[in-house]
């Protein structure tokens, strides 16, 4: 009996020993078959018939099987090769594990990177921090892009100078003149007030004033009083939180008067807060510029051009351009001066901080050179803590070299095993951000002591600076993560698990050029702070050409000023006080004056720039200034204090005086007199500049400083005595003294600060630095343990063992100091052109940072090489 | 009798051109180009489904499981865009091919 069904099934079953085909091509055919079994019974053939014809018809198994799979081929031949995909969620859980398992299976060196890179980042935040607070100076006036400051371009009479003062007038004219200017302010300070308020009275160094204007123009928030009405009445004043605090305690301020110069009186308006803010225009009190002009420098001076004291701050309109009021502004000061040929220019408010350079300037001004110094070293910093990552990881490459074999095996690509390694290293960024950001809070004050700022821990509610931070870590983490990932993910799968990889890891060339590297930073850093702080010394230690020690200075303004003569003879009834005198400004601080001088034999068209000072007698002899010739003003001399000048050497070089150059006819200032005394030149300015010439002449009416030179012996007690005097002669004002040598010092304060700053940035370079060389140096000491055990048994010495795993150390070093050498020489030769009198750079400095980086660097490796050597070979040779 | 070759030749263009009035499944496929053919055109009905997967591999069609009517499903195959334009340039192949044929063997006129 035939069965169709079970006919099928057998034919079917011979088709399926071809494994080509599929469950559905078998079905296909399979309905052909069947189709063609019906035609041929509905022809009339017996049903075995039939199904034998549509069997033949359908063709032999092996046929069909063959043209399929030639169609197989073709599709194998063009299908891409397996590709995984760019990211698998399913591998990321396996990665983090990996990772963790490699940083905990060798704590020491992931240690030593994740320290590493922790103190390089927190460096790098600190500097971060230190250059958004320097940045962000009078930012915070939400008009800053519109506010400018106008200076005066002085170089129609001497060359390249500017200044930032300009006349009273000033301000009020460019408003009326220039439609696009729409606020204007004059800024400035006339000289110290005392400021009483009932039994509390104060020198106030920081009394500044203002016009109504500058309300509008910056953004001091007003905490109290209201910015329309504070200056509507010329005696007011408007103070900052902590002045307010400094007279009322408590109190609320708003209302009160308070006494100037026990002369007028002011009352309190408002109060402003300034704190938090980086301003470049500082002051305790503002007033209005109306009680300068009535009670300080006259009314008449009111329109008086040629009065530059002050500063000048205009405001433009909203699409007004500078560069076209630039312009404008050309020859404009001519219209109200006609003899002013200086240029008037304007200056934005944002560039006064750290990019200004103009004659005059504010006090609390940054430099843009110290931006980029420090910016540099924090860079050099953490890129020493990414060098350390990139050895260690490559040395020890071999204890990965089987994972990454496996991985490539079951079909990781090298894009794969590229990002698996960089996930790593930020893995290890991020672990180190978090450490740093433990050790930012607590340096912080460190680095305020070292940079003189008063950063606080506001970074952690700015989320600019917080996502700075971040991805500063993961920049590191990606700069110090290539070369290992691009390394590590090199590695061919057969070479790696035959095992017949070489086990030292990467290339020793490369490792030796990056500890090369470190270490060419290391010793350049170490050359620079060793020339910055010789030459701190130097200008420390110089023979000034004068005495400062033991000069102590008092301001003698307002009413003091007419009492200076009778403080004199007090102060000089005490046994312990060896002279007293005075002069307008102080020695630090002597400007240049305007005009020349002349003098006999003068040629007509010579020209000298000098320096001068309105001195008392005793002067010289205060200072111990040495004459080179003639004598020092003199109370026997009636006509001393009219026509006596003494100049100095280089004044007297510069006319061409033949000597003697005392007796010769001199002028200045339109007075006609003669050289009584030539000086020694003397260091009276910073070192940064060269001895100028220099004229002093007597001039009771314009002396502002007192000093009273003291016996060394005893100075506290001679300061006691000299304050019980000052209050005897009950004169209204503290006895407020400060010591000379101590504004001698001042001057070189940025200088301090940096190498202060150069010295502790160098420590950490070459702490993380040795760090890292000691991490490779155990290393190599582990793989070479073995060797160490051959050797000492054939008998080799513990030190020569130890000479052996130093020497190529010590190469590197001794490449390092070559590479660096040349490099701190040109940079710091840079750095000391800004000074006219500087310590020379001398060869010693070198051989001595060379020695230092070696002794560190030979400290470092024969710690562990020592252990190596010293180990017994039995241990290393026993166990295989 | 055609060649085995000239039948492996022709085979696609035929498929082709059938699917192009329509889609089709195999069996149908087999049965049309008999009818056509007068019986000249004799496949080896298995042999088919190889180059419909061939076909499909290329491009040239579709295919897709269909249950029409029937207890099992069928497989249709449709011709694509590309199998159009195979089917275009086939056919200018082939015209050329006959052109140059007849053309050759037409009686050579004497020559006066």
């Amino acid at each position: 009996m035939f069965d169709l069904e079970k006919e099928i099934r057998k034919w079917k079953k011979s088709l399926q020993k071809y494994e080509v085909f599929e469950d559905g091509l078998v079905a296909d055919i399979e309905l052909h078959l069947r189709d063609t079994y019906n035609a041929r019974r509905q022809a009339g053939l017996t049903e075995d018939d039939a199904f034998r014809q549509a069997v033949d018809q359908v063709g032999t198994a092996e046929s069909i099987a063959a043209e399929y799979n030639k169609n197989r081929l073709v599709m194998l031949n063009r299908r891409s090769p397996l590709r995984p995909g760019r990211f698998m969620p399913a591998l990321v859980w396996n990665y983090i594990k990996t990772a963790l398992r490699a940083i905990r299976r060798q704590k020491g060196y992931s240690l030593i990177n994740i320290s590493g890179l922790a103190i390089g980042l927190t460096v790098c935040m600190l500097i971060v921090l230190w250059v958004a607070d320097e940045w962000s100076f009078d930012r915070f006036n939400t008009n800053a892009g519109r506010i400018y400051r106008v200076y005066r371009n002085e170089s129609a009479t001497q060359k390249n100078s500017t200044s930032v003062l300009t006349p009273p007038p000033m301000a009020a004219a460019l408003k009326k003149d220039f439609p696009e200017i729409v606020k204007a302010t004059r800024f400035g300070y006339w000289r110290k007030q005392l400021v009483t308020y009932k039994d509390k009275s104060f020198n106030e160094t920081r009394f500044m004033h203002a016009d109504p204007d500058f309300f509008d123009m910056f953004s001091f928030p007003l905490i109290k009083g209201d910015s329309e009405t504070v200056f509507l009445n010329p005696y007011s004043v408007v103070l900052t939180e902590k002045t307010a605090a400094k007279y009322f305690g408590e109190e609320d301020p708003v209302g009160k008067m308070l006494t100037v110069n026990n002369s007028f009186d002011i009352i309190v308006t408002g109060v402003i807060h300034n704190e938090s803010l980086n301003s470049s225009l500082e002051f305790d009190l503002l007033s209005p510029f109306e009680i300068l002009l009535k009670e300080s420098i006259g009314e008449d001076n009111r329109d008086n051009w040629g009065f530059n004291s002050f500063g000048t701050y205009v405001m433009l309109e909203q699409s007004a351009s500078s560069e076209n009021l630039n312009q404008k502004l050309k020859g404009y000061l001519t219209k109200y001066a006609e003899e002013d040929t200086d240029e008037l220019a304007l200056q934005p408010l944002t560039d006064i901080h750290l990019f200004s350079n103009l004659g005059h300037d504010l006090r609390n001004r940054g430099d843009i050179k110290y931006f980029w110094i420090f910016s540099a070293l924090a860079v050099f910093v953490l890129l020493i803590a990414c060098v350390n990552f990139m050895n260690l990881t490559t040395a020890r490459s071999a204890n990965r070299a089987r994972e990454v074999g496996l991985r490539k095996v079951v079909g990781a690509g090298r894009p794969q095993l590229i990002r698996q390694f960089f996930g790593e290293s930020i893995l290890m960024a991020l672990f180190a951000l978090v450490s740093a950001l433990f050790l930012l809070e607590f340096l912080l004050p460190l680095f305020n002591n070292l940079s003189g700022k008063q950063l606080t821990s506001a970074w952690r509610n700015n989320p600019t600076l917080l996502l700075g931070f971040i991805s500063l870590s993961l920049l590191t983490g990606i700069s110090s993560g290539i070369y290992p990932a691009l390394f590590l993910s090199s590695f061919k799968p057969v070479r790696v698990l035959k095992g017949t990889m070489r086990t030292s890891g990467a290339n020793p060339l490369f490792r030796k050029v990056l500890v090369i590297f470190q270490f060419s930073l290391s010793v350049f850093l170490i050359i620079g702070t060793l020339i910055i702080s010789r030459q701190l010394s130097y200008m420390k230690n110089i023979d000034l050409g004068f005495n400062r020690e033991h000069i102590i200075y008092l301001s003698i303004h307002s009413e003091l000023h007419d009492k200076y003569g009778s403080i004199r003879e007090r102060f000089l009834q005490n046994p312990d006080v060896l002279h007293v005198t005075a002069s307008m400004t102080l020695p630090t601080d002597i400007q240049g004056s305007p005009g020349t001088p002349t003098w006999e034999g003068r040629p007509p068209e010579a020209k000298m720039e000098i320096k001068a000072d309105f001195v008392d007698y005793d002067y010289i002899e205060t200072f111990k200034i040495p004459l080179v010739e003639g004598r020092s003003f003199s109370r026997k001399y009636s006509t001393d204090p009219e026509t006596a000048f003494i100049v100095n050497e280089e004044a007297v070089r510069r006319m061409g005086l033949e000597k003697p150059a005392v007796g010769r006819r001199f002028g200045f200032w339109n007075i006609d007199g003669q050289i009584i005394g030539v000086m020694k030149d003397a260091h009276f300015q910073t070192l940064h500049q060269k001895i100028e010439p220099l004229v002093f002449k007597m001039f009771p009416g314009w002396l502002r400083r007192m000093y009273v030179k003291i016996r060394s012996n005893n100075v506290s007690a001679t300061l006691a005595s000299l304050e019980k005097t000052w209050e005897e002669m009950n004169l209204g004002y503290p006895f407020e003294y400060r010591f000379l040598d101590e504004e001698f010092h001042n001057l070189y304060n940025s200088e301090a600060r940096l190498g202060k700053i150069f010295q502790s940035f160098t420590a950490l370079a070459v702490f993380i630095a040795c760090l890292g060389l000691f991490g490779l140096v155990s290393f190599i000491a582990e793989q070479r343990t073995k060797e160490i055990g051959i050797r000492k048994v054939l008998g080799s010495s513990t030190a020569g063992i130890v000479a052996l795993l130093n020497q190529e150390f010590l190469k590197c070093i001794a490449a390092a100091n070559l590479i660096a050498w040349p490099i701190a020489y040109f940079a710091m030769q840079v750095w000391l052109q800004k000074f006219a009198y500087r310590a020379d750079i001398e060869i010693w400095i070198f051989l001595l940072s060379a020695a230092l980086g070696l002794a560190v660097a030979l400290l470092t490796v024969s710690l562990q090489t020592l252990r190596a050597a010293r180990a017994n070979p039995v241990d290393s040779l026993k166990h295989e | 009798m055609i060649s085995k070759t000239l039948m492996a030749a022709s085979t696609r263009p035929i498929i082709l051109a059938i699917l192009s009035r329509g889609e089709d499944y195999g069996y149908s496929i087999i049965q049309k180009v008999k009818d056509i053919s007068g019986g000249h055109l004799q496949w080896t009905d298995g042999m088919l489904y190889p180059v419909l997967q061939r076909m499909e591999m290329d491009g040239l069609v579709t295919s897709k499981w269909k249950l029409s009517g029937e207890s099992r499903p069928r497989r249709y195959y449709t011709i694509t865009e590309k199998g159009r334009k195979e089917l275009a340039s086939e056919l200018v192949s082939w015209r050329n091919v006959w052109q140059a044929l007849v053309r050759l063997t037409k009686p050579i006129p004497a020559e006066d």
